[in-house]
């Protein structure tokens, strides 16, 4: 059988409020990236990327997104993801940047990565906390959260 | 990031480094092989005029002849075939048709008939050929090469009426001609002379032009360094460099320059005058190889230059380049050659041509 | 080689054959405008060349540098060089450059070649007159 391959870039969009990250939408990463992309490879490249690429997933909360193309032009979309400064939605500009944390080849390698990442993150993080009670304040949150996340993600392979 | 369109059409470029005395240098089949050229150019650094004996050479060269509406079945006159096309001395070549798109015409020397037809009119005209070796997947052009000197091809015998029945009554092929003669006797010229008094034609002359060239930035070539190690530039830059003379290409640019950064290969020299001269029109092997013989001489006084360089054009849209190698045009059709000639008798062949084109000989 | 194994005595027969070596492609194009009484400068026309590539490649994919080595303003025709990775890149961007400020224009490709040399002698440009 011959399918279409695809490849999934898992990425970060990091801004200075997190609070402005509520404001994102699809809409608005995608007409970013095709802005982004038709600057840096113009019209060629724009209407390259544009067959089969779609924004697969976003969580507001996080800032993380899914975006999907296809297998032969991702490095089109890839480097052209830089030069993003800023994402707009209902006229508000919100200054950020695109940070591409993992390119795979399927939705499920990407999660598997998300997941190692946040752990990482996560470890990262811990020595910051300025007390116990915090610390366990975070312990409690996180095994409350990761149940719920683990859900979240079974739900969207079933929709891919 | 696009690999595919960063792909290009192949070339080749062959580079000989040989002496004129050497017993088997071929640099006379080179040039009587390469049948239909175009366009000469001399270049001859540190000289001022063409000298008078240069002159009468290219002032000398064959008069050709433009035929309108020639059929093709007129070569194949029984008188025709006898006089002039047996004798070997008879360059015709079917003008303003591309090899590209219509149907292409070549008599050579060699007695040889060459009909390079796209796939209808092959179909259509029951000769015997050769799917073109320039085809894109599926053949849609023909080359039917046909020998006139072949025992066949008696005019008693079967296949020859076959042959005039085909071209004469099955796709009667007619084409404007450039045919070109080298002498040889009365009997031909008679025989010409029927043929083109039944058709419209008209006799042309080659073009001579020549200028000079002031403070002419030039590189300095040592026979010994063909590859371009030590003492010479390598061989595309030295073409390029000869094209930029005959092309009128600046070579005064710096690095940073917005429009150019074109400049005259290492190692330079600057020569205060250079004389270009360019012969046009359809130019016989004959003519040419006079011309190289002028040339050798030219050395026979001392000169201030140690090289001189002859290039030949061939006609794009001939079916054949040199010998009876198929040719095609794809995207430049170019098929060329270049002498440089040293003092001491050595010489540089270049001898480029395209994508479609097989390697030079 | 060294410089004292050269001396002058008579060319030994050598043959080198190079393919694709050429690291240039040759273009003679032609400019023709609606108005024919706008003049361009070289420079100007360079510059139309490489706007019609950023639209058509963007600024990444036009990035890469093309000499116009001569330019006769009065015929609106020149020669391009361009490296071999470039040639298609810049010939689709001329096919598809559609207007010079605000008036409508065309490029026309007469010839490519990777010589140089050949672009002097076209023989699709010999004209003979009959009478």
């Amino acid at each position: 059988m011959v399918r279409l391959k695809s490849r999934y870039l898992l990425c970060e969009v990091c801004v200075s409020d997190r609070s402005n990250l509520l404001l994102l939408d699809d809409r608005a990463i995608y007409t970013a990236t095709k802005a982004a992309v038709a600057r840096a490879h113009g019209d060629y490249g724009a209407a390259l990327s544009s067959l089969g690429f779609s924004v697969k997933y976003l969580n507001a909360h996080t800032g993380i997104v899914f975006l999907r193309c296809r297998k032969s032009h991702y490095r089109l979309i890839w480097s052209a993801l830089p030069f993003i400064a800023s994402l707009e939605n209902r006229g508000q500009r919100v200054p950020c940047f695109l940070n591409c944390l993992h390119v795979g080849g399927t939705i499920r390698t990407c999660q598997k990565y998300l997941v190692r990442y946040n752990t990482q993150q996560l470890h990262r993080m811990l020595p910051f906390c300025q007390s116990e009670a915090e610390r366990s304040e975070i312990r409690k949150s996180l095994l409350s959260c990761t149940l719920k996340k683990e859900a979240d993600d079974v739900d969207e392979e079933e929709d891919d | 990031m696009y690999p595919e369109l960063a792909k290009c059409p192949r070339s080749l470029l062959v580079c000989e480094k040989s002496n004129f005395e050497h017993e088997k240098s071929r640099h006379d089949t080179h040039v009587s092989k390469h049948y239909f050229n175009h366009k000469v150019s001399v270049v001859i650094p540190e000289c001022g005029a063409l000298s008078s004996r240069l002159a009468t050479v290219i002032n000398n060269f064959s008069k050709y002849f433009l035929v309108k509406n020639l059929p093709v079945y007129e070569f194949l006159d029984k008188d025709f075939l006898k006089n002039v096309v047996w004798n070997g001395a008879l360059y015709a070549l079917s003008y303003k048709t591309s090899i590209d798109q219509d149907n292409t015409i070549a008599l050579l020397p060699s007695s040889q008939l060459i009909l390079s037809v796209d796939k209808d009119t092959y179909e259509q005209l029951g000769l015997e050929g050769k799917p073109s070796q320039y085809n894109h997947r599926q053949p849609m052009r023909y080359v039917v090469t046909i020998d006139l000197t072949d025992k066949s091809m008696d005019p008693e015998g079967k296949r020859y009426q076959r042959v005039l029945s085909c071209l004469k009554e099955r796709v009667p092929l007619k084409s404007d001609f450039l045919l070109g003669r080298h002498n040889s006797g009365a009997n031909g010229d008679r025989a010409l002379q029927s043929l083109l008094s039944r058709y419209q034609w008209k006799e042309h002359r080659p073009v001579v032009s020549s200028h000079t060239l002031k403070d002419l930035p030039c590189p300095s070539l040592h026979a010994l360094d063909l590859r371009g190690d030590q003492r010479s530039c390598d061989p595309h830059s030295f073409l390029e460099w000869l094209g930029a003379v005959s092309a009128g290409v600046s070579c005064d640019n710096t690095a940073a320059s917005f429009l150019s950064t074109y400049i005259c290969p290492e190692p330079q020299t600057l020569v205060s005058q250079a004389l270009h001269c360019t012969v046009s029109g359809l130019l016989l092997p004959e003519d040419i190889y006079s011309l190289l013989q002028e040339l050798r001489r030219y050395f026979d006084e001392p000169k201030f230059t140690s090289w001189l360089s002859l290039t030949v054009h061939g006609f794009m849209d001939s079916p054949v380049s040199w010998g009876d190698a198929e040719h095609g045009f794809h995207k430049g059709g170019e098929n060329f050659y270049n002498l440089v000639l040293f003092k001491n008798q050595d010489y540089w062949l270049h001898m480029g041509t395209g994508s479609h084109d097989r390697c030079p000989p | 080689m060294r410089r004292a194994d050269i001396k002058d005595e008579p060319a030994t027969y050598e043959r080198l054959v190079y393919k694709n070596t050429s690291v240039y492609h040759y273009m003679r194009i032609s400019l023709v405008l609606e108005n024919e009484n706008t003049r361009l400068s070289a420079a100007q026309l360079k510059q139309l060349i490489v706007s019609g590539l950023r639209d058509l490649y963007g600024e990444v994919g036009s990035a890469f540098p093309f000499d116009l080595l001569k330019f006769d303003a009065r015929a609106l025709t020149g020669v391009l060089r361009v490296y071999n990775s470039g040639l298609v890149k810049l010939w689709s961007a001329l096919t598809l450059l559609g207007s010079y400020q605000n008036e409508r224009c065309s490029f026309r490709v007469t010839q490519v070649s990777p010589f140089l040399l050949t672009l002097s002698g076209n023989s699709r440009e010999l004209e003979l007159e009959l009478d």
